[in-house]
């Protein structure tokens, strides 16, 4: 498959359904723009999982002449890995939009006749925005100079800008989107200094030619570009002293995007670090790894904090997100750690990035599903505190048991995938038992794991078992409707199977990791 | 002292200006205004990094060249979504004052 079809289909998508836009309105027929959306996600994921199993040999396309100054696109393993990812959470939220959205835009009570107004005018590019954000992240992972990948960046950063200021009719959304958008336009511009910097040193963008120029070791120019890349993609991926714009962004956007900015997005930024830090820059010439385990004991430690102290459901899980994001930073700080201080160990380094890695999924997996399925509690009892939702689980058992699921995944409850993420890497923490640095951010790394999932049990026996403080209970609550449900089932029934089938997944992972590795 | 030295001197003032207004002014339009001050200065930066001397002669580089200008489409975009969010503020609270908002703290 030619990485490019991809994002043709993505974005040809999006175009359709603006064109088709007042068409489907005439006819009173908006579901349809949501149809044509799941089928483009849709061929999107197949196309990606057969190149999977097939076992694709890495690709590069150029756009011109062969020359250091055209763009390309490469698909390597890694991107199809995360593509995966992308799409397929992707295309549940855009299944769960078709009924949770024009719940959104139509049944909500609202006081305001001018918002009401406003809000009358419907889904207007709702969904071209949503693929044009899976379209962004999918060509982040698939760029293959520095400067295609910024432009793809900032695709998705637009997109989920307009995305998270979608609700403009309540005052919640549009102060979050206007925080959101300067705090992270700020990051993309340090990331793009960094990049303009990285140009002038080499003459180029392109990943090869910049590894050959700086991997080895560099100057002082090369470290400042460094700094700032990884600040700029430290924004999106919400590491601590730039987190402040997550917890009020992602519980402000419509819930499947809070389920996409929560479960994918932030990966993006994880992406870029990874990939400008171990394939580029390389960690054995720039000593970053000490720094980069610090920021991500002090990302998850400040998160699961705060996360304990949230009364709004959806604020918690976002506080959620940025520890697990902690986890994955810690993940690649021993890695890179390990491939600097003991370079004979390559495979410790690899079994820490693998564990980073399969993070990576089963967040995706858990974080989707627990605001999926939050977003089943708002359109039934319209309230997101978890004083109000409490003791509603006998009343909608199939969302509380794919919420159960979800929330036992990021616990990392033994048989489920999150646990094997998070021992993998604990047991490359604990590989080199002299190393103190190494240690300490091991056990601080099985408190803050065993912290959460004592937080995450707790909300999961609170919504589920506990007896409702309201009066009279929850008796008129019904369960959500199929359409809303289906989305959850899959999501739960794919925590199981990635738990059934772990062997293939870490082979992929694997063949991702070679080409970070190699 | 080289020439791209002097611009890439000029592009941080810029970038130091832009973020100065960003944290000092209170008022929504402004801190759009900034933003679009730091992008300048970035722009700057890119044209500094991609000065050549070809037979004394200064010409530009072509990748330099594209990425200024991609990076000021870019750029309008963001700044026409950043003055819309700021109109629908102004809709809710009836002025761009930030200290009015309920929870634009950074």
């Amino acid at each position: 498959m030619d990485p490019l079809a991809v994002i043709l289909i993505l974005v040809g998508a999006a175009i359709v359904t603006v064109i088709l836009d007042p068409v489907f309105k005439r006819i009173r027929m908006i579901e349809l723009s949501g149809v044509i959306t799941c089928i483009a996600l849709l061929s999107t994921l197949i196309l990606l999982v057969l190149d999977a199993v097939v076992g694709a040999p890495p690709r590069m396309i150029i756009f011109g002449p062969d020359s250091p100054l055209t763009a390309s696109l490469k698909l390597d393993m890694l991107s199809i890995y995360l593509s995966i990812i992308f799409s397929g959470l992707g295309l549940m939220a855009a299944i769960y939009s078709m009924k949770y959205m024009l719940f959104e835009v139509e049944h909500l009570p609202l006081d305001d006749l001018f918002w009401v107004k406003v809000r009358e005018l419907g889904l207007d590019r709702y969904y071209a925005l949503l693929l044009t954000l899976i379209a962004g992240m999918i060509g982040v992972t698939m760029a293959n100079d520095f400067f295609t990948l910024y432009v793809f960046w900032e695709l998705m950063a637009i997109s989920s800008y307009s995305l998270v200021a979608f609700r403009k009719w309540s005052w919640e959304a549009v102060e979050a989107g206007f925080k959101y958008l300067i705090m992270s336009t700020l990051g993309s511009l340090a990331a793009l200094l960094g990049i303009a910097v990285l140009y002038g040193l080499t003459g180029s963008l392109r990943f090869d030619a910049v590894r050959v120029a700086v991997f080895g070791g560099g100057n002082m120019a090369a470290a400042f570009s460094l700094v700032m890349i990884l600040i700029g993609f430290g924004v999106t991926a919400a590491i601590v002293p730039f987190h402040s714009w997550l917890p009020d962004a992602h519980p402000a956007a419509p819930t499947p995007i809070s389920a996409i900015l929560s479960g994918v997005v932030i990966k993006t930024g994880i992406y870029a670090m990874l990939w400008s830090m171990f394939k580029i820059f390389g960690p054995v010439a720039y000593g970053f790894s000490p720094a980069l385990i610090g920021l991500g004991i002090l990302t998850m430690s400040f998160a699961n904090i705060a996360a304990i102290m949230q009364t709004d459901i959806k604020r918690f899980l976002a506080y959620s997100s940025i520890a697990n994001i902690g986890y994955i930073v810690t993940g690649m700080g021993l890695a890179a750690h390990i491939l600097r201080t003991y370079p004979s160990e390559v495979g410790l380094a690899a079994l820490a990035l693998t564990g980073a890695l399969l993070h990576v999924l089963n967040h995706a997996l858990g974080k989707g599903l627990s605001f999926l399925s939050t977003g089943c509690y708002i359109l039934r009892i319209n309230s997101r505190e978890i004083e109000k939702l409490e003791g509603i689980g006998p009343r909608m058992p199939a969302t509380t048991a794919s919420l159960g699921i979800g929330l036992l995944n990021l616990a990392g409850v033994p048989p489920l995938s999150g646990f094997w993420s998070k021992l993998l890497i604990v047991s490359a923490g604990l590989g080199v038992p002299s190393d103190g640095l190494m240690l300490a951010a091991t056990i601080i790394f099985i408190v803050n794991c065993i912290m959460a999932a004592g937080y995450y049990l707790w909300l999961f026996q609170r919504l589920a078992f506990r007896r409702p403080m309201l009066d009279g209970g929850h008796k008129e609550v019904m369960e959500a409707p199929a359409l809303m449900l289906t989305p959850l089932l899959v999501l739960a029934a794919a925590c199981i199977l990635v738990t059934i089938m772990l062997n293939p997944v870490l082979q992929l992972i694997q063949s991702a990791l070679e080409v970070i590795l190699r | 002292m080289n020439l791209y030295e002097i611009y890439f001197a000029g592009s941080l003032l810029l970038i130091a200006a832009g973020l100065y207004i960003i944290a000092s002014k209170r008022h929504l339009v402004k801190i759009v205004i900034g933003l679009e001050v730091v992008t300048l200065g970035v722009n700057l930066a890119i044209a500094s990094m991609g000065i050549r001397i070809m037979d004394g002669v200064i010409v530009m580089d072509a990748l330099a060249q594209s990425m200024i200008a991609i990076s000021i489409a870019v750029a309008a975009a963001i700044a026409a979504l950043a003055l819309s969010i700021a109109l629908n503020i102004y809709r809710h609270y009836g002025t761009f004052d930030i200290r009015k908002l309920r929870r634009l703290r950074w």
